[in-house]
């Protein structure tokens, strides 16, 4: 299952392709395509959008508790926000989606958990 | 400080014409990401995890009141109401817009900053001492040749499309605090055994993947010969660095494959043929811009102040004037730290209403001027003793007297995975950890000097490799891991850390730290640092201290 | 192929190219020709011997200090760009003008995009093949931009220093 994401152009916000095939800020509005073929062929109509995001690119998802996250563990900071200041970022919003990103597992390659650094 | 004239205010002027009209063409869709990506990288702004970064440049280190006010009111009217302080003496701003990106480079202009070449493969910001001018240990104040470096480098037609980024660090004190044997080309300022002011240069310093302490090329460079025996270096690094892979592409890589001697021989060589007459500065120009750095405004005072003894009978206020409140070369001043490290915060952050407060003590209390430390510090270089009181009490207020200099808890890490796109793990969770762990300041003062120095990755930006206990953040199957490194200094006498031993996961850093510590404080001699108990026993007894217990 | 622009010190404008560029595997046509640096040493004299007008491409890694006795005779000397981020050209174009004081043209050529030529102007570059559709009226922009300059390089625009002096 793969998301397609990038940041937008004007003010730099990582974003995600929603279902309607806008850009959204929030990891849980994000499309979750089955289909490489349909994902490829997002990705390549968003770099045609040179003025409204930059560098689109696809990223790897995967079930988790409450929902779905990215495999990898910079996707998860990017779509959290920086952990440092949760405030600044999309953590506070709270809900399952924050939850799923915050605990969530990887398969094989990135079983990165963003709450093993205890303060 | 150095002020702008109509010239240095015109180009910024320019600049800032140019990267406004380059901006909207991006916007408007008439050029191409691929395009402008290199012309904003040379304007230093990066796109970043979740948003723009602009990083600002501060000359060697240097502001005035009304920059650093100025910086509050970016952070506040653009940004997120904070700004970073990096390991090179400059600010980024994590959270600005491409769309805003001119107009605060309008407003950074009205001060005469800007974000020239903080970014991209040209010559960066020249840091040097941050006691300069302060210190009565230099040879000559370094900030007057590192302004002549700023304006020959700025713009350089020459070197602006460089193998790899160019870093240059002056210090004027043979105790030094520019770290410069770590960078592209070290300055040490020095009077040869005739009296003449030279430098002695080093070349091919560097952290990151494959660290040098950088050689000395020459020993005694007469001053005079500053720029055009630069131009002969970045002219043999332009024309033979390696361009074919980017982590072979920094002079070192050049310097260490040719040898010191053969490459130096190439860059006399290159000197020889040079019209050194037409590039370097003449006396008129260099009187001018070391009058702009001349002493001024300080009064003639006993060199012991009543006031400042008394207030010692504060142990809270004995403890900063310990750790944070540094000799000056004038009788009755003193160099005052800053700290930007209280335990639990994101050590290099400053919020804007700190910047304000920092402004305004550096004008009432230290003409004017407030300095950066590559520590990730500020520092209020000109205050009276009888002052150190009132400027104390009102930093403590702001959070901004942790009595930690040099101390376990001022810990230097980068931005790293948060913020940072390139790494590969987080920082600041890992320092937050450790200096919570070293909180109680009586603690931390019976630990001693201690450099814990954090890279989020390989490019050292953290300067993990000089830190006495350096922790490299890797990507280990996708879990945050770090490597412990023991031994390294920044010093005049620099050294490279040694490995530890294997990597260990995040949740086990700070109390593997504890354990470092615990083993130091037994073997400790004499009041020795733990750099020097380290010097003198080597890994194991650390070694033992760690890996005995972590699984 | 892309149009050549000329730059005069005040203005960039269009230019006839009387000059072909010619690869190594293919024979010498009539008229000003410029070939590799290999091809100028193995038939330069001869070619110069032709009463054609002749210039030498020099690729980023070579040297110009290879050409050095020639360049008296040398109508063009073309710098190879092969991609923008290669700056050796703009060394060798200051090695061309101040060390040895060649007055032919310096021609830009290859990944040349509008932001490079005001720094390949004042290394002395007079002529740009540019890779991205830049007009002399773009070229004459960029390049005029900017008031001041802070160094000296081999476009004889008096650095800063040297105005403050007047002043």
């Amino acid at each position: 299952m793969k998301a397609l994401t990038g940041n937008l152009l004007d003010d730099g916000e990582a974003v995600f392709l929603d279902h309607n095939g806008r850009w959204a800020p929030r990891f849980a509005d994000a499309e979750l395509f089955e289909d490489d073929a349909a994902a490829m062929a997002a990705e390549a109509h968003a770099k045609t959008q040179q003025t409204i995001v930059v560098d689109p690119y696809l990223i790897d998802v995967v079930p988790a508790e409450h929902g779905f996250a990215p495999l990898s563990f910079r996707e998860r900071v990017r779509a959290l926000g920086p952990t440092n200041k949760p405030e600044h970022g999309k953590k506070t919003e709270g809900g399952e989606a924050i939850e799923a990103l915050l605990h969530a597992h990887g398969a094989a390659r990135s079983k990165g958990r963003l709450d093993k650094i205890k303060r | 400080m150095y002020r702008y004239d109509a010239i240095d205010q015109d180009m910024l002027a320019d600049r800032t014409a140019e990267f406004r009209e380059q901006c909207a063409r991006r916007l408007a869709g008439e050029i191409t990401e691929d395009q402008f990506k290199p012309v904003r990288l040379m304007n230093g702004l990066y796109l970043q995890l979740h948003a723009y970064m602009l990083r600002v440049a501060i000359p060697y280190g240097a502001l005035t009141s009304a920059q650093l006010r100025k910086l509050g009111y970016i952070a506040t009217a653009y940004d997120k109401g904070y700004g970073h302080f990096t390991t090179r003496t400059n600010i980024q701003l994590h959270w600005v817009k491409l769309k805003d990106a001119p107009d605060i480079l309008d407003h950074l202009a009205e001060v005469g900053m800007h974000a020239i070449q903080t970014s991209g493969n040209d010559i960066r910001n020249i840091t040097a001492d941050p006691h300069a001018g302060a210190t009565a240990d230099e040879a000559d104040d370094p900030r007057i040749w590192a302004e002549a470096l700023r304006q020959w480098s700025t713009f350089h037609p020459e070197f602006s499309f460089l193998p790899r980024k160019f870093k240059i660090a002056i210090t004027g004190s043979p105790k030094d605090r520019a770290a410069t044997k770590v960078y592209d080309i070290g300055l040490r300022l020095h009077r040869d055994d005739a009296g003449e002011l030279g430098f002695e240069v080093l070349v091919g310093g560097g952290l990151g993947r494959t660290p040098y302490l950088g050689p000395t090329i020459r020993q005694h460079l007469p001053v005079r010969h500053l720029l055009s025996y630069l131009q002969a270096i970045l002219r043999v690094y332009n024309r033979h660095g390696r361009r074919d892979n980017l982590w072979k592409a920094r002079i070192k890589v050049l310097v260490a494959s040719l040898g010191a001697e053969a490459f130096a021989r190439e860059v006399e060589a290159e000197w020889e043929a040079t019209d050194k007459a037409a590039i370097d500065l003449p006396d008129t120009e260099l009187a001018r811009i070391r009058a702009a750095f001349a002493p001024r405004d300080f009064e003639t005072l006993p060199p012991t102040s009543a006031a400042f003894e008394a207030a010692k009978s504060d142990p809270a206020f004995a403890r900063f004037a310990r750790h944070n409140v540094k000799a000056h070369k004038v009788p009755g001043y003193a160099i005052v730290d800053v700290s930007l490290k209280k335990p639990g915060e994101t050590p290099g952050d400053c919020s804007s209403e700190q910047m304000a407060l920092i402004a305004d003590l550096g004008e009432r209390y230290s003409q004017d001027e407030i300095r950066v430390s590559y520590e990730q510090n500020l520092i209020l270089p000109h205050v009276k003793l009888d002052d150190v009181k009132a400027v104390w009490k009102a930093l403590d207020a702001a959070d901004l007297a942790t009595p930690n200099m040099g101390l376990i808890t001022d810990i230097i890490a980068c931005p790293g995975l948060d913020y940072c796109a390139l790494a590969n793990a987080r920082a600041i969770p890992i320092a937050q950890a450790i200096a919570l762990k070293f909180a109680d300041p009586a603690l931390a003062e019976k630990v001693g000097e201690l450099g814990i120095k954090i890279s989020g990755c390989i490019n050292a930006c953290g300067h993990h490799h000089v830190g006495a206990i350096g922790i490299l953040g890797v990507d280990k199957k996708g879990e945050e891991f770090y490597q412990i490194t023991l031994g390294g200094s920044p010093e005049a006498e620099a050294t490279l850390g040694q490995s530890l031993g294997p990597a260990l996961p995040a949740d086990k850093v700070a109390d593997a730290v504890d354990h470092l510590v615990d083993a130091y404080l037994s073997q400790r001699q004499d009041g020795e640092r733990f750099l020097d108990t380290f010097r003198r026993t080597g890994l194991a007894p650390f070694k033992e201290a760690v890996y005995a217990d972590a699984h | 192929m892309p149009m050549l622009i000329r730059w005069t010190g005040q203005a960039a404008v269009a230019a006839e190219d009387p000059f072909t560029a010619v690869a190594d595997e293919t024979p010498i046509p009539r008229g000003d020709v410029i070939v590799s640096l290999q091809r100028f040493q193995a038939e330069g004299e001869r070619l110069l011997g032709e009463g054609r007008k002749v210039g030498v491409r020099i690729e980023a890694h070579e040297a110009v200090e290879d050409i050095a006795r020639d360049l008296p005779r040398l109508a063009v000397v073309a710098l190879a760009i092969p991609k923008f981020r290669h700056g050796q050209a703009y060394s060798s174009a200051r090695i061309l003008r101040e060390r040895y004081g060649y007055q032919g043209e310096v021609r830009a050529v290859g990944d040349v995009l509008r932001e490079q030529t005001r720094f390949l102007a004042r290394c002395g570059v007079d002529a740009f093949e540019p890779a991205d559709g830049s007009t002399p009226a773009d070229l004459t922009h960029v390049i005029g931009r900017y008031r001041h300059v802070y160094q000296r390089a081999a476009d004889g625009r008096e650095p800063a220093f040297v105005e403050r002096q007047a002043s």
